[in-house]
């Protein structure tokens, strides 16, 4: 058992947490709040109708939604927030179809040093251009990505926009010479995942979690298949595509990955449908701290899986 | 023991088309599929004589262009309703060359 | 122990030193060379690393630590000179290592083709880490171009990478269809939609002529004139063994270096291993084979037993989200069946190849799931008999489900355009019923789909049967033949709204139930796409009717009629010398004067057409089409010139007409004639398109005929001018064109439209002009000679091969 554990820093995500809907409501289904008691306390009373506040809000756009600025918004839980630092929030609504199966907030703590995005490219015009991101002190960054441009195919955001499937990259900033590599390289960003998020009339978003070498957004990646045109009839999920701090390459062009429902972090997923989150060191996090596990549906089944363990 | 006698690049035969051997005993029709097969049959529908080789060839099969009788390649046997053969040769694609096999030669003499 | 020396540090040594030290740490000592200034990295995911997917460190298969460890002395960067095969010793440029076994695994070498302009920097080739670093640093600004010679698998996942960079690719290949010799056309269509859809360009039957540029690479030019342009050149378009070493040593070297089951070369000492062998006549590109080598060579040095037998190969692309599996054979060989399934609504595609009841090929696209199911089937010589029937769909439904004839339609997004007429979507049609609106009458009634024309009242009765289930029943339509369930209104709607500019493109989205269509599609296809696409489709000889393909009239004993185009009826002394001058000539038995007022030579033998057409050529005459589903004739009167009732100047008309007309494909054929007066002497009202010249101007009537059915026209409107008359006849052919089935003449599709609604078009001047348009750009490629064509491929005429002198035996 490895017992040195690196001295634990406030990773770029503070909170994650899951919330699912009851009827005409989203309630609480799971939360990873680390130290923060009293933020976890006040979600826990907490629903939302369609809507309102943040997840309320990404269940009636169907959309992806970044909220930076707390005060005098929508965001019902701001007090609460701002007590324990928390000052931006990104909500992900995963749909099946048009069923919305759940909502995954994530919320982070600004300040100078934590460097990392989590962005959400949309179509406009047949170019996939910045929606909204959240960049903490990755400041010169947001500014370049805000005016960057992708078109099908071409960089991450585009590359997951036509493969219509998660992608993940590595030395984000040493291999591309774009302006845009170029800052993500001065910002120490180095691996970055992205996620086609399809929206419930058609059409859809990508969001990208970008993570720096310092204050890693995440220290282990991992992209599962769950496709029947990949893995069969069964429900099981193979792994693709993945990196840990750790253990190195996850990926193996010789032998497969793979796992059946209800066994583990993914099999959970493929059992619930919903994304999964686990926190505490354990054979299932990876001896990491927490980790999340998000679904994404494409022909009325779960297509892929992506994780990312902290 | 067989004796396969160069006849032209594979190229030189459109694909889902034909291209015709001159023998001194009349025509054959050397095929060639969507799927860069090859085949050799007589160039006359065992109907009313049509030259298949001018026909549309499908999958492994061509069509007469005189009153569409559709004749598998693989075997010269008229499909459907129609009855009839026509007579078909070993070819083969080496290295890009369409070979057919010298038997073609001495067992049309006996037909 | 004893010194073993290898010469390259690829997949396969790499794997000859795993296994050789795993089973006996103390056999030997090793010396590695490597030109490449580094050790063994996993080859064949390149790829990833070009895209950015993965990083270099991550392929690394053995690093400085693992050489030390196992005492292997590396000599990278360094290349081996020459092989002393007397003195048991490897020279290399720092040295001479002396050895007791000698293995050779040089891998092999792109080829490069040798255009002008090859050896330009900026074209590369794609083999190892420093061409991979060097296309990556070509991509250093957004949209930069460039071009990828060669579509097969190494030259796909260049392309697919560089276009994640940024570049904006290009991909020039050779063959008809991408990865000609893993896939059949029809995967290699939707691999070519799939890489399209990332912004890379397919330019498909490209031949390289030269690589363009000064001091650097700037574009290639290919054989047919395109150029593209370029900053990179990735030229994969295929390796060789690289045996040079082995070759100068002395060793028996063919293609590649020649070795026994044994790995070892025409000198035991020396072995050899990976692609630079060459076994049993087969050479080996793919990773499976190599590693089996490996495996028997380290057996054989440890003097153990061990042989190497070739084994069926898959193949799979390395690029994130395209979905292909292929294995096995499924091209050449007699006694074979097919077994074909599309899903067009997942863009899936599967095709069996089955002989002798067992599975001897699979190309699969979209969906893979079962691919090692099928790969075991093959490899394994599965007796398949007794699940034949239900094979095709993988070992989870041994029991059978059948493929949705209407999943086509079902798969149409909201947004697809089902009513051309009225402009009616999917979506709209789905919202109508989803109000009530149940059957045909409702539809047509809420949203006017089905209205107009009435040529998309099949795909509305698909989208009621698609939305409402077993509720609704179609009422039976003739499908187009036995290769689908689709009418010809259905597959012409689809080639409209879903773009489709394929033959595979049509097979694929609408279910084709055959591999490659047959004789009763194919003519119909190819005329849609030619019509609908007249600049992206390029027209298909092969799936034309010989008359049209040979561009003459076959006769009942294979000869051939030949008839030269006389414009609207009228000829010169030189013409007619020059017909009788090639009647003489090619011993042609009949002449006749056709009722096209023409002169028809009879009996022309095959191999003669293209000489005889170059003879009427010089002379000045072009075809007539006389074997066209297209513009024949445009009959004439004499008109004002010479007769005392003409109105108007009906020859001259009937000239202009026919050269505004000629060349145009159309469903069937196309008679016109213009009559100077209402007398008629051209028979104009018997024709498709007739026009009667009045005092007050032109009366232009269609829809006649005089075959078996015979019909008088009915006049469409009467306009004032000649320059009218000309439009309207180009508009309602180009709406006859666009809208008709294929062998519809103009009176069986007016019976179907309805005559108010082709006068709509025509009246409807906004209308008349984009139909004009649309006529005129399909002009701009059709109205041209097809017989001076052919004439320059004459030898396309003559028989492939003459063997009548040859002996029988």
């Amino acid at each position: 058992m490895e017992t040195v554990m690196e001295a634990p820093t406030r990773t770029f995500i503070e909170v994650s947490e899951v919330w699912v809907p009851e009827g005409d409501r989203l309630v609480l289904g799971s939360g990873s709040y680390g130290t923060l008691d009293s933020f976890a306390a006040a979600s826990g009373k907490e629903s939302f109708t369609k809507g309102e506040g943040l997840p309320g809000k990404a269940w009636a756009e169907g959309r992806p939604v970044v909220l930076k600025e707390f005060d005098g918004s929508y965001f019902k839980r701001t007090e609460a927030a701002k007590e324990v630092g928390l000052t931006s929030a990104v909500a992900i609504p995963v749909f099946d179809g048009k069923r919305l199966k759940a909502v995954l907030v994530t919320l982070c703590a600004d300040d100078s040093e934590r460097m990392g995005a989590i962005e959400v490219w949309s179509e406009k015009e047949g170019l996939l251009t910045l929606d909204e991101g959240y960049f903490g002190a990755a400041k010169h960054f947001e500014f370049v990505s805000q005016h960057t441009q992708f078109p099908k195919g071409q960089g991450l955001p585009g590359g997951v926009w036509s493969a219509k499937t998660p992608i993940l990259m590595r030395d984000l900033g040493s291999g591309y010479r774009f302006v845009r590599a170029e800052s993500a390289e001065k910002a120490g960003l180095t691996t970055g995942i992205g996620l086609p998020v399809p929206m419930p009339g058609g059409g859809h978003f990508v969001v990208t979690l970008l993570s720096a070498k310092g204050t890693p957004l995440a220290n282990r990646f991992e992209i599962w298949d769950a496709r029947s045109a990949k893995v069969g009839t069964k429900n099981e999920a193979v792994l693709i595509d993945g990196i840990c701090k750790r253990d190195g390459a996850l990926w193996s062009d010789e032998t497969e990955r793979r796992v059946g429902a209800w066994k583990g972090l993914i099999g959970k997923v493929l059992g619930t449908g919903l994304p999964v989150l686990e926190t505490g060191p354990s054979p299932v996090t990876a001896n990491y701290t927490s980790a999340v596990a998000l679904p994404m549906y494409a022909h009325g089944e779960v297509s892929h899986i992506v994780a990312w363990y902290s | 023991m067989s004796t396969w006698i160069d006849i032209a690049a594979l190229d030189s035969v459109p694909k889902r088309g034909a291209r015709l051997i001159k023998t001194a005993l009349g025509c054959v029709a050397v095929f060639r599929t969507g799927t860069d097969e090859v085949f050799a049959l007589d160039n006359a529908c065992p109907h009313k004589n049509g030259p298949l080789a001018e026909g549309i060839v499908h999958d492994k099969a061509v069509t007469c262009p005189l009153h569409n009788w559709v004749i598998s390649l693989e075997t010269g046997m008229v499909q459907g309703e129609d009855t009839g053969q026509v007579a078909t040769y070993p070819a083969r694609v080496v290295d890009g060359r369409i070979t057919l096999d010298a038997a073609f030669l001495k067992q049309r003499e006996v037909a | 122990m004893k010194n073993a020396v290898i010469i390259g540090a690829g997949m396969a040594s790499g794997r000859v030193l795993e296994h050789l030290i795993e089973a006996d740490p103390e056999a030997f000592n090793f010396t590695l060379f490597n030109s490449e200034p580094r050790g063994n990295y996993n080859r064949i995911m390149l790829s990833p690393v070009l895209s950015g997917e993965k990083s270099y460190a991550e392929i690394v298969t053995h690093d400085d630590g693992w050489y030390g460890q196992n005492k292997v002395t590396c000599r990278f960067g360094e290349a081996v000179t020459s092989i002393d095969r007397e003195a048991k010793v490897v020279r290399g440029a720092n040295g001479d290592v002396p050895y007791d076994k000698l293995i050779i695994a040089t891998g092999s070498a792109p080829f490069i083709i040798p255009v002008p302009g090859h050896d330009l920097p900026g074209v590369i080739a794609y083999r190892d880490l420093d061409d991979t670093n060097a296309m990556i640093d070509a991509a250093d600004a957004p949209g930069k171009p460039a071009v990828v010679i060669g579509g097969g698998l190494l030259g796909l996942e260049a392309a697919a990478g560089l276009a994640l960079r940024g570049m904006s690719v290009t991909v020039i290949h050779l063959n008809g269809h991408l990865m000609e010799r893993q896939l059949d056309p029809a995967a290699g269509y939707l691999l070519q939609k799939d890489l399209e859809n990332r912004g890379i360009k397919v330019h498909c039957n490209g031949a390289t002529k030269a690589i363009l540029g000064t001091d650097r690479v700037e574009g290639v030019e290919l054989d047919d004139g395109t150029v593209y342009d370029a900053s990179l050149v990735v030229m994969a378009v295929g390796i060789r063994p690289e045996a040079t070493v082995a070759k100068n040593a002395g060793l028996e070297v063919n293609r590649g270096i020649l070795v026994n089951a044994q790995m070892e070369t025409s000198d035991p000492d020396i072995l050899a291993v990976g692609e630079c062998v060459e076994f049993d006549g087969q050479l080996f590109g793919l990773v499976a084979p190599l590693y089996d080598q490996a495996k028997v060579l380290a057996k054989i040095l440890l003097e153990e037993e061990g042989s190497f037998v070739p084994k069926e190969l898959s193949t799979k692309l390395k690029v994130t989200g395209c979905d292909l599996f292929s294995a096995g054979d499924f091209a050449e060989g007699e006694g074979r069946e097919d077994i074909v399934f599309r899903d067009p609504a997942r863009g899936v595609y599967r095709r069996l190849v089955i002989e002798d009841d067992q599975l001897v090929g699979a190309v699969m696209y979209g969906d893979t799931a079962d691919s090692n199911w099928f790969f075991g089937l093959i490899r394994d010589k599965t007796e398949i008999a007794d699940m034949r029937d239900t094979l095709i769909f993988g070992p989870a439904f041994q029991g059978g489900a059948p493929s949705d004839p209407l999943s086509a339609v079902a798969a149409l997004p909201r947004e697809a355009e089902i009513c051309g007429c009225n402009g009616i979507c999917k979506g709209q049609i789905e919202d109508a019923i989803a109000a009530g609106a149940t059957d045909l009458t409702a539809i047509k009634a809420t949203t006017k789909a089905s209205a107009s024309c009435g040529t998309c009242t099949g795909l509305v009765e698909q989208v009621l049967a698609v939305t409402l289930g077993d509720d609704f029943v179609i009422p039976a339509a003739q499908s187009i033949c036995a290769c689908t369930d689709m009418t010809h209104e259905d597959v012409r709607r689809m080639i409209k709204s879903q773009e489709l500019k394929s033959m595979e493109a049509v097979w694929q989205e609408c279910g084709w139930k055959t591999s490659c269509g047959c004789h009763v599609c194919r003519p119909a296809l190819n005329y849609y796409l030619l019509a609908d696409w007249p600049l992206e489709y390029t027209d298909d000889a092969q799936s034309r009717f010989i008359n049209e393909r040979k561009h003459a009239n076959i006769q009942k004993d294979g000869t051939f009629s030949v008839v030269p185009r006389m414009w609207g009826g009228i000829t010169t002394p030189d013409e007619l010398r020059a017909i009788a001058d090639a009647a003489e000539k090619f011993a042609v038995p009949t002449v006749k004067v056709t009722g096209g007022q023409r002169i028809d030579l009879l009996g022309v033998k095959g191999e003669d057409l293209p000489a005889i057409w170059k003879d009427l050529n010089d002379a000045g005459m072009v075809s007539g089409h006389a074997y066209s589903k297209g513009l024949r004739t445009v009959k004439t009167c004499v008109g004002t010139d010479h007769c005392r009732f003409g109105t108007q100047d009906s020859t001259g008309l009937g000239i202009k007409l026919e050269k505004t007309l000629w060349g145009s494909w159309t469903p069937h054929k196309l008679k016109l004639a213009v009559s100077g007066c209402p007398r008629n002497c051209a028979e104009a009202t018997c024709k498709d398109i007739g026009v009667i010249c009045v005092d007050s101007g032109y009366q232009i009537s269609i829809g006649g005929a005089a075959g078996m059915d015979v019909r008088e026209t009915e006049l469409l409107c009467q306009v004032a001018t000649e320059a009218e008359t000309i439009d309207v006849i180009k508009a309602v052919t180009q709406s006859y064109r666009e809208n008709a089935k294929y062998l519809d003449r103009i009176y069986k599709w007016v019976g179907k439209v309805g005559m108010d609604w082709v006068k709509e078009q025509i009246e409807d001047l906004d209308n008349r002009a984009a139909l004009v348009e649309r006529f005129e750009i399909s002009q701009s490629v059709y109205r041209k000679d097809p017989w001076a064509e052919h004439v320059t491929k004459a030898e396309t005429y003559q028989p492939i091969a003459d063997l009548t002198l040859e002996a029988a035996e």
